[in-house]
């Protein structure tokens, strides 16, 4: 009888550290900026090679998940918030190849808590090479929207110097829909400056490209995606999400014209 | 002639690549992943370029994002096993130069010009533009992502494993 009670309290205890690594894996793919459907999938992975029954609830900023042995009456729960780590195409890669890597070796929960707490410190892409990339990535936007290489230059320089004021702002912990308005007032005023001093032929498509690289493009291609899957709450939270940055940006980018005197109605 | 539709598409292909690279890097993409996010990127731009240039039928923006993230969405699998990262990885960045952000701050626009206009005959012209650039931009999007989903589910083994 003791024996056998003892051994439930086991069971019970691992199940507990089961369910709290599940969540807390799901939780961090799911802040990564994974799919519904990928954090569903990976995290069943990872039950399956330790043996125990799954499900999973995944909330806009929450998520839940319950382990069981035989009995589903008997199921641990554990919930954890998402952590906002921003997207990281990175951590979602590692993450995905843990669980592989978990089910392929049969690897224990301890040897997958140390994997994970290791993946958890992989360190973002350096801030200088990202805000270089991203001002080359916004002048060659200009450029496919039929901007000339004045309009190109023009867009470089306004996204290098509002990029770095959004990096600033965030590395300060700066509320994101305040730091993506101020960004884009700054990368507008300053590209609207071929417009003020005639500088080049497309002027306007500099003006109206300078503020794209803001434009969060994977929230709402997740957002479709987490429809799709019938994620409905999720899908619409992060739409929700990506359009109130979208107004942020346009609010921005108006009071840049406004501000300087440009007519744009 | 023939040349200088060559040297558009190839440009095309180029500016887009350069983007999606650059637009990779905001989001944390592993380094390994740049070169063939450009090279989906460069593919499907170009796709939509052809599809909606005069010289080769000009289907209209819409059905030419569809077929062109379809492509970008099976290279995506194709690809997403050699460099070790799930097909998302790949097509994401591919799709990020196709986002009509235009078309998107162009709504943002009309809508603030309709509040600030009260002639009904101005008012419906903003509201014209508001619901064409909103219409224009919503399927966009849509297509974009159902495009590239859908091959993800055609080859579910592959695009499920690409990370093993």
């Amino acid at each position: 009888m003791t024996s056998r009670i003892c051994n439930k309290a086991v069971d019970e205890s691992a199940l507990r550290g089961t369910a709290a690594f599940l969540a807390e894996y799901a939780s961090l793919l799911s802040g990564c900026g994974a799919t519904c459907i990928r954090i569903e999938k990976n995290a069943r992975r990872l039950a399956d090679s330790f043996g125990v029954e799954f499900d999973i609830s995944i909330m806009p900023t929450h998520v839940y998940v319950s382990v069981w042995l035989d009995n589903p009456a008997e199921a641990v729960v554990a919930f954890r918030k998402t952590p906002a780590c921003g997207i990281s195409f990175n951590l979602n890669a590692k993450l995905s190849c843990l669980s592989w890597e978990v089910s392929d070796n049969n690897l224990g929960l301890t040897a997958a808590t140390e994997r994970f707490e290791r993946i958890r410190r992989t360190k973002q892409t350096g801030k200088w090479e990202t805000l270089f990339l991203t001002g080359l990535a916004n002048a060659s936007f200009c450029r496919l929207f039929g901007g000339d290489v004045i309009a190109m230059l023009i867009v470089f320089i306004s996204t290098l110097a509002g990029y770095r004021l959004k990096q600033i702002m965030l590395e300060d912990k700066r509320d994101i829909r305040l730091t993506f308005l101020c960004a884009s007032f700054f990368s507008a005023a300053l590209s609207a400056g071929g417009h003020i001093f005639n500088i080049g032929s497309t002027p306007e498509i500099a003006l109206g490209t300078s503020v794209l690289y803001l434009i969060p493009g994977v929230p709402y291609i997740n957002s479709v995606s987490d429809l799709i899957y019938r994620h409905y709450l999720c899908g619409f939270s992060r739409f929700l999400d990506a359009a109130v940055l979208t107004v942020c940006l346009s609010t921005g980018l108006c009071a840049g014209m406004l501000l300087l005197g440009l007519k744009w109605f | 002639m023939c040349n200088d539709i060559l040297i558009n598409i190839f440009e095309d292909g180029l500016f887009a690549a350069i983007a999606a690279i650059g637009f990779s890097s905001i989001s944390n993409t592993p380094r390994r992943a740049y070169l063939t996010c450009g090279l989906i990127a460069a593919a499907g731009h170009a796709i939509r370029y052809v599809l909606t240039s005069p010289e080769f039928g000009e289907i209209h923006i819409i059905p030419a994002s569809v077929l062109a993230s379809f492509a970008v969405g099976v290279l995506a699998v194709l690809f997403a096993g050699r460099i070790k990262c799930p097909a998302e990885v790949c097509f994401f960045p591919a799709l990020l130069p196709m986002i009509p952000g235009m078309y998107a701050y162009r709504t943002i626009e009309a809508l603030l010009s309709c509040l600030y206009h009260t002639q009904e005959d101005v008012f419906g012209h903003y509201f014209y533009l508001l619901a064409y650039n909103c219409m224009t931009c919503s399927f966009i999007i849509l297509g974009l992502v159902v495009g590239a989903t859908v091959p993800v589910f055609l080859f579910k083994k592959l695009s499920f494993t690409a990370t093993r």
